[in-house]
């Protein structure tokens, strides 16, 4: 009986030993870094960003790298106080604008990347005015000015996708498509007039309420400056919304609605589902995000869409709402801040990354890459982005200017669209906010 | 000794509270053992939780109110400003306005179905009624979420509720439900309804098996048909239940969140917004969490009258 016991404390002691030492060496040769994304997206950059950490951990021996994604509202909504509780992811996707980015710079819970940009030359990466989307004063109330404080992997842009069998029905030369605002609004006129009447011009979906954020860019940004948009999202003093560029827009976008261009379900239709239904043939076009554009090539083929922003107004500045992708930040928190900037720095600038991310049709953020010969789709899809990037076009994203401007804007584009809203009192409404949330900014 | 005490404070007392009072008082003062202080050890694991997870959040809650913070950086003292903000704020009073809509359909109609369903379900043998009572109350166990989804398929734009409208020649009627402006709270309405009329039915059959067989057997022999037989009997005797049922409802109605937020959330312009959801918005979207909590204090608050006022008008009216 006695002999029994000991063998069982022997037998005990031993495993707890052989334990604490396997996590001593666990401990000594491992080092782990964990990065939260939400760009897994059907599938977005999720293969991307898999297959490049596994190279990263096999050119970095002891290191390990912990993916973890979650969906948009669920790592915004708690990334803030997961990197405040010192637990956090040690790199991880932010937000542009006040709600998110403004807030992890205020709260000093993420790096500048000063120091990086000049070891790695990331500043070659993007145009100097691209930048700004980065830059917070580390009072987190100025945006658009200060030091970077994020780094994004692919360029995003909001253009119209066309179905070319029905241009050809409708007689529009899709070879020969208008490079005028005004040549597309008669262009979506003599869509609508051959169409079928159950048919809709363009396939609309704005469930989430992005829908018609993103939609207005093109007809925005063919009636006001662009940069007169990205300095009332930076809070440049003076900056208005209730312009009557915005206003006329604005209402050019709710006669669209009632000529009858969209399905009449599009505040039931999620966004990526209408990209969805408009693969699968419904509507002759679909406006919205080119991260959709792998979704579209499936359904209709490549060589039966047609891609391009929507054209210019009287400046002839192609502009469309757009940016770059989600903020990579560095962890105030994290014991490895340098090996989270070489990552980084390997995910975003390597030629190896930049095959990758074309290889799933995403466009990589560095304005020098080069889309891979051999395939036109995606070859108009970049090109898409670099005309508007190349005429420094593009609106950034509306609801970065304040934390409630999203909310706002989903409201009154619903109103507007449904008639409950004049196009002057949508734009006073918009203003409204951006003045309340500018108060308390200071100076 | 010890073991006497626990004895005693275990055993009903027959005595009136008062009375007991004045019979212990009269002895040999209070002993260290003294059953009323037992009584104390006995709520006491029930009380720590209660204070732990109930009380100490709500007055943290009411202590955020006070400031004006983000929930990162330094908070700023602002007093009674959240709540004069939320008496003028446009949203907060349209979102309670909705709420008032919400139960109609969160409490009065399920109370009245429930009481249609007691009636018929209990007034004769039905076959299968053990099927029908399990069935109508499934609503009840199924998370938000997954109802909210479902309701999201039904009610789409080619969802069953639109084909079943085409296939009866209401095709003019079909429209996408919940992102229209005037269905979609009623729409959402309508869900509620389905969740809590299981609730309220077998509360109700519950309570109709305690009223005593004779004064149906007296309704009868004095000739009163179905329908008398329902509101002179059954209705008064399932006084205490309605109240119950009421009171559970109205909250529900009231603190309504996981519907709303996965089928409109809030939507479409502003439609369906209720107190919790912006609550919600203004805490992890718009970085108010004292806002927030402010709103989170004024629900509380609603709630507790609106609950108050059920239980008030049911006494009265047990009264007269």
């Amino acid at each position: 009986m006695k002999r029994r016991l000991l063998a069982v404390l022997v037998v005990l002691a031993c495993t707890l030993l052989a334990a604490t030492a396997g996590a001593y060496a666990g401990k000594e040769a491992t080092t782990t870094l964990t990065m939260w994304s939400y760009d897994n997206q059907d599938p977005g950059l999720e293969p991307v960003l898999k297959q490049l950490s596994k190279e990263f951990e096999k050119s970095h021996p002891g290191v390990k790298i912990n993916l973890v994604f979650k969906s948009f509202n669920d790592l915004v909504g708690t990334v803030p106080r997961a990197l405040a509780s010192g637990s956090g992811p040690d790199v991880t996707e932010g937000n542009q604008g006040y709600q998110t980015d403004a807030q992890l710079v205020k709260a000093k819970l993420i790096l500048p990347l000063t120091k990086y940009v000049k070891k790695y030359g990331w500043d070659k990466l993007y145009a100097p005015s691209t930048w700004g989307m980065f830059r917070w004063t580390p009072d987190g109330k100025q945006f658009g000015k200060g030091p970077v404080w994020g780094i994004a992997q692919t360029g995003q842009n909001i253009v119209a996708f066309m179905n070319r069998k029905k241009l050809i029905v409708a007689g529009v030369n899709p070879n020969k498509l208008p490079t005028t605002f005004a040549g597309f609004e008669r262009m979506l006129a003599q869509l609508r007039a051959k169409l079928p009447d159950d048919d809709p011009v363009i396939f609309a979906g704005n469930k989430e309420g992005y829908g018609f954020i993103h939609l207005f860019g093109g007809i925005w940004g063919a009636h006001v400056k662009a940069q007169s948009v990205r300095n009332w999202i930076y809070h440049v003093p003076g900056s208005r919304y209730d312009t009557p560029g915005t206003i006329k827009a604005l209402g050019r976008l709710q006669a669209w609605g009632k000529a009858g261009y969209f399905n009449d379900d599009f505040n039931a239709v999620g966004n990526d589902a209408s990209a969805g239904e408009f693969a699968k043939g419904k509507g002759a076009m679909w406006i919205g995000g080119d991260w959709d554009s792998t979704i579209i090539r499936e359904g209709l083929g490549a060589k039966n869409v047609v891609v391009m922003p929507v054209p210019p107004g009287p400046s002839g500045v192609w502009t469309s709402i757009g940016g770059l992708s989600g903020p990579w930040h560095i962890s105030a928190k994290t014991k490895y801040p340098d090996l989270g900037a070489e990552w980084l720095n390997y995910v975003i600038t390597s030629p190896r990354a930049k095959a990758l991310m074309y290889a799933n049709q995403q466009i990589p953020s560095d304005r020098r890459a080069k889309a891979p010969k051999g395939d036109p789709y995606l070859a108009q899809v970049t090109k898409a982005f670099q005309l508007v990037a190349n005429d420094d076009g593009l609106l950034l994203y509306t609801d970065w200017a304040s934390p409630s401007m999203y909310t706002t804007l989903q409201n009154q584009f619903q109103l507007l669209l449904a008639g409950r809203q004049t196009p002057a009192g949508m734009a006073k409404a918009v203003q409204d906010d951006w003045t309340k949330f500018d108060k308390t900014l200071g100076s | 000794m010890a073991d006497e005490d626990l004895a005693d404070a275990a055993r009903p007392d027959p005595v009136a509270p008062g009375a007991s009072r004045r019979r212990r008082r009269g002895g040999a003062g209070r002993a260290p053992g003294d059953p009323r202080n037992v009584a104390w050890l006995y709520v006491l694991p029930g009380l720590a939780f209660y204070v732990l997870f109930t009380l100490a959040p709500l007055l943290h809650t009411v202590y955020y109110s006070l400031f004006d913070w983000d929930g990162l950086t330094e908070k700023t003292w602002v007093g009674l400003a959240n709540y004069s903000e939320a008496l003028r704020d446009g949203v907060l009073r349209d979102a309670f306005l909705h709420s008032g809509i919400l139960i109609v359909y969160y409490a009065v109609l399920p109370v009245i179905i429930g009481l249609m369903l007691t009636a018929a379900l209990t007034r004769s043998a039905i076959r299968g009624f053990r099927f029908f009572r399990t069935t109508l109350f499934l609503p009840q166990l199924i998370a938000g979420v997954v109802i909210a989804q479902a309701w999201i398929w039904i009610y789409a734009t080619d969802g069953p509720l639109n084909r079943f409208l085409e296939l009866i020649g209401l095709g003019s009627l079909t429209r996408p439900w919940l992102g229209d402006f005037t269905w979609a709270l009623p729409s959402i309405g309508a869900i509620g309804s389905w969740v809590t009329f299981g609730l309220c039915m077998v509360l109700f059959i519950a309570g109709v098996q305690k009223i005593p067989t004779s004064l149906y057997d007296a309704a009868r022999v004095d000739g009163a048909g179905a329908v008398r037989e329902f509101f002179a009997v059954t209705l008064p005797g399932l006084h205490n239940e309605i109240l119950v049922a009421f009171v559970l409802t109205t909250i529900n109605a009231l603190r309504n969140f996981d519907v709303v937020y996965n089928t409109t959330a809030g939507g479409p312009g502003g439609e369906t917004m209720v107190p919790s959801m912006y609550m919600y918005q203004n805490a992890f979207l718009y970085n108010r969490v004292g806002y927030a909590a402010a709103i989170a204090t004024v629900l509380a608050i609603a709630i507790f009258i609106l609950a108050a006022i059920v239980l008030r008008v049911g006494d009265r009216s047990e009264r007269t």
